[in-house]
């Protein structure tokens, strides 16, 4: 079976430092991987590589197959590859079903009642009643949930997440992983995300690819990446990474 | 569920009726002097909402509209008296000139980022400028091109016919900043990553927002040349642009209607404050600062609003 995504020896430099050395990873359909990291690791660098929002010095990225790494973000987004910002950047002045509205009008949608769509999309979100609210006046966790409406709007066949979880309380972060295993489950959604912290990936992913200084430092389930040394180095020095998950 | 909403048939009737209340008000008086002023105010309001339309809904503000003014009133006034063209033929023209004017300057312009569009305009715009003069054989220097020939000889009726233009511009635009193109250019001034995410080329819409915008400043920059029968390097002043942009602020930046009332306000207000003196340019600049400070909204947007809201059942 051949990988939906496919990363090839990826390089990034950003003047002298080097943020992403030589990255290689697949990402099967119908898989959803996390991918771990400390802060400065190099994940969110990574996704605007995929996703083409900067350009990378060398290697290659392929979806379907197909070679997407000159391309411009927008139009890697019509290939069926969709992202979320880590800080939420909705239209500002703009309401909630706008901003939805607006991620229905790239070439990919070939619905015809967008308007309708958008509310469904709302709904399935938990944002429904906030449709005609100005959208810069959402909470956090609700801006996040229309972050994820807006790239969901696009039709995405891979969902790229930028730790949508950061800056949320445990009740949030609880309901937006049953949000997120619903996409999964429901609309077979290829999903890959970003976290720093290991434990709202337990229940969530089938597959963590951590990364630090810009190198895969490990790869497997994730109660592997728990007890993987060199994970628990690149956070706590040698220590027992449930203390991690305590504090956390 | 419907997306767009089209156009508000209570604004289009509002609209309307405006309109037509203007067309009858320099009726009602004998003279010529508030059929000039309100052509004038006619004209100044195509150029408003033309603005509008690219920098008011997508906050890329443009400080060179006067070039595409400028180069539109040359191109009429080229044609008309150098090359003896029939002076209708000015209309499509200008438009066409000022497009693509438009597309050359669009693209490089408009992929920069933060001040740098609106820098960028307002040099090019004073090059032009610059350009008409130091080229003066062909473009008669300071002196401009004189002797147009005039679009309709009857001024009630040329005023009539620029308030035509006006309202069917008015009523297009709207049309289009409430259409799917509407939310698409109020969303990059939204955030350009996010509409990059969302799959939309974004340098597109804006080059052909800004190719609409010329069109329409170009064409009202033609019906100038044929009001006022000459064309001079004045037209491309960096104070034109300022002036319009003034007036889209009063009326209500990214409305499309309102400004029309703004190019209306500021332009019956220049003129009724001839009467006093040299006291005049110091109580326009003190109205528009206590406009712009306190109304932030402008003024003719907001009331019509109001009236809007008083006429809905709550």
């Amino acid at each position: 079976m051949s990988a939906l995504l496919q990363v090839k020896q990826l390089d990034k430099h950003f003047g002298g430092l080097h943020v992403l050395k030589n990255f290689n990873m697949e990402l099967h359909k119908g898989e959803i991987v996390g991918i771990l990291g400390p802060n400065g690791a190099g994940k969110t660098t990574l996704f605007n590589l995929l996703t083409g929002f900067i350009p990378a010095d060398s290697g290659e990225v392929l979806l379907r197959g197909q070679p997407i790494r000159q391309l411009k973000a927008n139009t890697i987004v019509g290939l069926g590859m969709a992202r979320t910002f880590q800080l939420c950047r909705p239209f500002v002045g703009l309401t909630v079903l706008e901003n939805v509205l607006v991620g229905s009008l790239g070439p990919r949608v070939k619905t015809h009642d967008l308007g309708e769509r958008a509310m469904q999309l709302l709904a399935q979100v938990g944002l429904a009643d906030k449709a005609q609210q100005a959208s810069e006046l959402l909470s956090y966790g609700d801006l996040r949930r229309l972050e994820i409406a807006r790239a969901l709007a696009t039709e995405p066949e891979l969902l790229l997440l930028d730790e949508p979880f950061a800056g949320l309380g445990s009740s949030e972060i609880e309901a937006l992983s049953v949000l997120i295993r619903k996409l999964h489950s429901e609309q077979h959604l290829t999903i890959l995300l970003i976290e720093h912290k290991l434990r709202e990936f337990m229940q969530l992913v089938s597959r963590v690819v951590a990364i630090d200084f810009g190198e895969i430092i490990a790869e497997g389930s994730p109660a592997d990446i728990v007890k993987d040394p060199r994970v628990i180095e690149a956070y706590i020095g040698k220590q027992n990474p449930l203390n991690l998950d305590n504090h956390a | 569920m419907k997306a767009f909403k089209g156009l508000d048939t209570l604004s289009s009737f509002g609209g309307l009726v405006a309109l037509l209340m203007l067309g009858v008000l320099p009726t009602l008086f004998t003279g010529t002097y508030l059929v000039g002023v309100l052509t004038v105010a006619a004209i100044y309001g195509i150029w408003a909402v033309s603005w509008d339309f690219m920098s008011g809904l997508t906050g890329r503000e443009n400080f060179g509209h006067s070039l595409f003014i400028g180069v539109g009133a040359y191109a009429a006034g080229f044609l008309n008296v150098h090359f003896g063209v029939g002076p209708w033929w000015s209309l499509p023209a200008s438009m066409l000139v000022s497009m693509l004017f438009a597309v050359v300057l669009g693209f490089p312009t408009l992929r920069l980022k933060g001040p740098y569009f609106a820098l960028a305009m307002l040099s090019s715009a004073v090059i032009m400028q610059r350009l008409m003069l130091i080229f003066w054989e062909y473009t008669g220097g300071e002196e401009g091109i004189q002797d147009i020939t005039p679009l309709v000889k009857n001024p009630l009726h040329y005023y009539w016919f620029v308030l035509a233009v006006l309202g069917s511009i008015t009523l297009l635009l709207s049309w289009m900043a409430r259409s799917r193109w509407g939310l698409i250019l109020r969303a990059i001034r939204g955030d350009e990553a996010t509409c990059l995410a969302a799959g939309l080329p974004i340098t597109t819409y804006k080059i052909v927002s800004l190719v609409i915008s010329a069109a329409f400043a170009g064409l009202g920059g033609a019906l100038y040349a044929h009001y006022q029968l000459q064309v001079s390097p004045q037209l491309f002043a960096v104070v034109t642009s300022i002036t319009i942009i003034t007036m889209v602020y009063v009326g209500g930046m990214g409305t499309i209607f309102g400004p029309v009332g703004g190019a209306l306000l500021l332009t019956v207000m220049t003129e009724g404050l001839r009467n006093f003196g040299e006291w005049r340019l110091m109580i326009y600049s003190l109205l528009l600062i206590f406009i712009l400070f306190f109304l932030p909204n402008g003024i003719i947007a907001p009331i019509w609003q109001k009236m809007r809201n008083l006429g809905r059942p709550s």
